[in-house]
């Protein structure tokens, strides 16, 4: 039976389609009120310490359950009350607790480079002593040593991130609501995966109604199952870390390695099992075919291809027995597969521009029939702002960072500055923007460009690594505004919502990242996937900075043109030849972001995905598992957000009563 | 237009297949291949978004 030619955007739009089951509405409420601010405030000053201490304990931040937990009280807070919470009200709620619990995560590189300023790759690289003040303070500072982050030694690192911040806020808002315009208004893409977002705020608001719906039962059982694997995979570890030593670990964080049991018969092969199963629930809610092929391609790279082929006609040529998942993953990555993992990354660019360019040539067309498109007006009360001020703040906030970048390293070209600022960064924003509102995704990236500009510069001091640079992408952004528009959530009181509580966040995230920088060194047995992490994490930034010191460095030379070249034209052909069988593209995307993976890391996924597909759907119907999809992970990640939390309360209890007796 | 697609991309694809099995991966064959291979993407593209554009604009409207 012949095939039937799906496009590529008609085959993703199908996709997002099924998570899209509420329709858009155009009448606009502030959703800012006094009490989701500080409901906001309270639940995600709350959490944040909990989701710092989980992404060095397990690598997850678990940042996802905060918005959702601050929803629920607010929702339960409602219902006691004899009253009803707004949509509005609760995606303001779920957008301005995200940022609060976010706001521990900003100040992560302070305590990433005060380890591997002291780290011993970083002294045998001979980068530790020109790592630049404003990046962190000197190795041998009192306030990397005694790991304070309110001493002195810090000001200027603070400082500079604090402008930058103030200047990024500028940008991004001025940016995303221009090119939202542009988009959404003028063009009228439709963003489809826009609406889940908003349904889950939609989700909530409809429990504090009379009669308690699906919703609220799909999201405890998530929540219970949350707790469960959040207490035997965090809580145990964590808890046991405060009493022993060592903690106990039931399931090994982050990975059970079997890659020295394969060796035998797939040499140069990598089979690391993660345990982290909550996993499972990203199988649940990605598309089937991705997972599936992703897993496939990474069994053959792993069993057949570096084994077979790779390592017998010695392009693997670094490996020898014994040799653990992280030692293999680096040596085969010196040998192949990071030149072939460029090539890679060019061809999604490639296969990206050649779905979206036709794709403006058919919107032009379809305009002229549909004559609706080009009305550049916006919906009444929506809470727009002029056009022309956003223009200017984004005038001002991008000349202040390339003024900031040229101070921090004053002698790099400020032409480049300038040409990624006014030139790189609009057209790159405009393309996202674009590929958002039609596919819901990004699919235009041009890999490693800082390496290629500072090849282009002849700029050989190692600050440049350290330092910003203004090529942004904004078009990311525009998303949030659309699902404003689709919550009917007028943008002034998300604005206002958000430069509130910036000052409140900048301030208490400093204090708590600070206090779980006492509780141990990180890395340290306190903290396992920091631990485990960051050494291997420490040799790879030292290869990338000092890969253009000198001709011959390692980095550079394990970037070799025919490998480049292979995994370029081997993904275009793979690409092609799903194309000419007109079979699924997403199979592309699985394939080519498998190949050179470990299929160990994506068990659960996999799992998640064959019982969604397999079971659930079948149990509950395409539709309504789709539905229950977004709230179920939502319910999980809740719950391990709040176990996470329970811990780390703990943990800082426990730490700041005992008093080491040295 | 399909079928011109479909013998680029083949033809892209086999020269690939040539130039690193019997040249031994030399970038410069490479990357021909990828030439011929982007075209015929392209192509295929082109043809697959503007064969209908008239109903397929409509339809795309309607879910606004």
């Amino acid at each position: 039976m012949a095939r039937e030619r799906v496009s590529q955007a008609d085959e993703w739009q199908a996709w997002a389609q099924r998570y899209d089951i509420e329709g858009g509405i155009r009448t606009f409420e502030s959703g800012l009120t006094v009490k989701v601010f500080v409901g906001a405030l309270f639940v995600g000053l709350l959490m944040m310490p909990g989701s710092i201490y989980l992404s060095y304990v397990s690598g997850e931040s678990g940042a996802g359950a905060a918005p959702w937990v601050a929803v629920i009280l607010f929702t339960e807070l409602a219902r006691r009350s004899f009253t009803t919470a707004r949509r509005q009200e609760l995606y303001m709620l779920l957008g301005l607790t995200g940022a609060a619990v976010g706001s521990g995560m900003q100040y992560r590189s302070f305590i990433w480079y005060a380890y591997f300023i002291n780290t011993p790759q970083a002294a045998s690289y001979e980068i530790a002593d020109k790592i630049p003040a404003w990046v962190v303070p000197a190795g041998d500072s009192v306030g990397v040593l005694t790991r304070s982050l309110l001493h002195p030694d810090w000001m200027l690192p603070i400082g500079i991130y604090l402008a930058g911040k103030l200047l990024g806020t500028l940008r991004s808002v001025s940016a995303q609501y221009i090119l939202f315009r542009l988009t959404a208004d003028l063009e009228r893409l439709p963003y489809p995966m826009a609406p889940i977002t908003a349904q889950g705020a939609t989700a909530l608001a409809e429990t504090t109604g009379k009669e308690e719906t699906w919703r609220w039962r799909v999201f405890s059982i998530g929540s219970m199952a949350g707790l469960i694997w959040g207490f035997l995979y965090i809580g145990v570890p964590s808890l046991t870390g405060v009493m022993m030593s060592t903690p106990i670990q039931i399931l090994k964080i982050p990975w059970i390695d079997f890659t020295q049991s394969i060796e035998g018969f797939a040499p140069t092969g990598v089979f690391a099992l993660r345990t982290d199963f909550g996993q499972m629930l990203f199988g649940f809610v990605l598309p089937f075919p991705i997972v599936m092929t992703e897993f496939i391609a990474a069994m053959a790279t792993q069993f057949v291809l570096n084994p077979q082929i790779l390592y017998r006609f010695e392009i693997l040529h670094q490996w020898k027995p014994g040799l653990d998942v992280r030692a293999v993953g680096l040596y085969n990555g010196l040998d192949f597969w990071m030149s072939a993992g460029m090539g890679k990354s060019f061809s999604f660019a490639i296969v990206g521009m050649a779905a979206s360019i036709p794709m403006l040539f058919k919107m032009r067309r379809s305009k002229k029939t549909a004559g609706e498109r080009g009305a550049f007006a916006p919906p009444p009360n929506r809470g727009d702002f002029p056009i022309w001020l956003m223009g200017l703040l984004w005038f001002v906030g991008m000349g202040g960072f390339v003024w900031l970048i040229h101070w921090m390293v004053p002698n790099f070209p400020l032409s480049f500055l300038l040409g990624f600022a006014f030139l790189y960064t609009p057209l790159n924003s405009y393309i996202t923007a674009r590929t958002f509102g039609v596919l819901g995704r990004d699919l235009f990236d041009i890999p490693y460009l800082h390496e290629i500009t500072f090849i282009l510069s002849r700029y050989e001091e190692v600050d440049i690594w350290f330092a910003p640079l203004p090529d942004e992408d904004y078009g990311r952004g525009t998303q949030s505004w659309r699902v404003l528009e689709l919550t009917g959530t007028t943008f002034t009181s998300n604005l206002a919502g958000t430069l509130l509580i910036m000052p409140i966040l900048i301030v208490s995230g400093i204090v708590v990242l600070h206090f779980i920088w006492k509780i141990a060194p990180i890395p340290s047995a306190q903290y396992p996937y920091a631990q485990m992490m960051w050494p291997i994490n420490a040799t790879n930034e030292c290869l990338w900075k000092t890969s253009l010191r000198d001709g011959n460095s390692q980095m550079l030379q394990a970037i070799r043109g025919d490998y480049v070249a292979a995994g370029f034209t081997g993904s275009l052909a793979i690409y092609g030849m799903l194309w000419y069988f007109k079979l699924p593209s997403m199979w592309f995307y699985g394939i080519v972001g498998g190949i050179g993976a470990d299929p160990g890391s994506m068990i659960a996924r996999l799992l998640g995905a064959v019982i969604g597909r397999f079971y659930m759907i079948k149990r509950f119907g395409m539709k309504r598992w789709y539905m229950f999809n977004p709230v179920l992970a939502a319910g999980f990640a809740c719950g391990v957000g709040l176990i996470g939390m329970g811990t780390v309360a703990i943990a800082l209890v426990s730490k700041a009563v005992i008093v080491k007796p040295f | 237009m399909e079928r011109v697609a479909g013998f680029i991309i083949i033809l892209g694809t086999l020269l690939w297949l040539f130039s690193v099995i019997i040249l031994e991966g030399r970038w410069q064959w490479q990357m021909f291949s990828a030439l011929v291979l982007t075209i015929g993407i392209f192509c295929a593209h082109f043809w697959e978004e503007l064969r209908n554009t008239d109903s397929n604009g409509e339809s795309s409207d309607g879910q606004e």
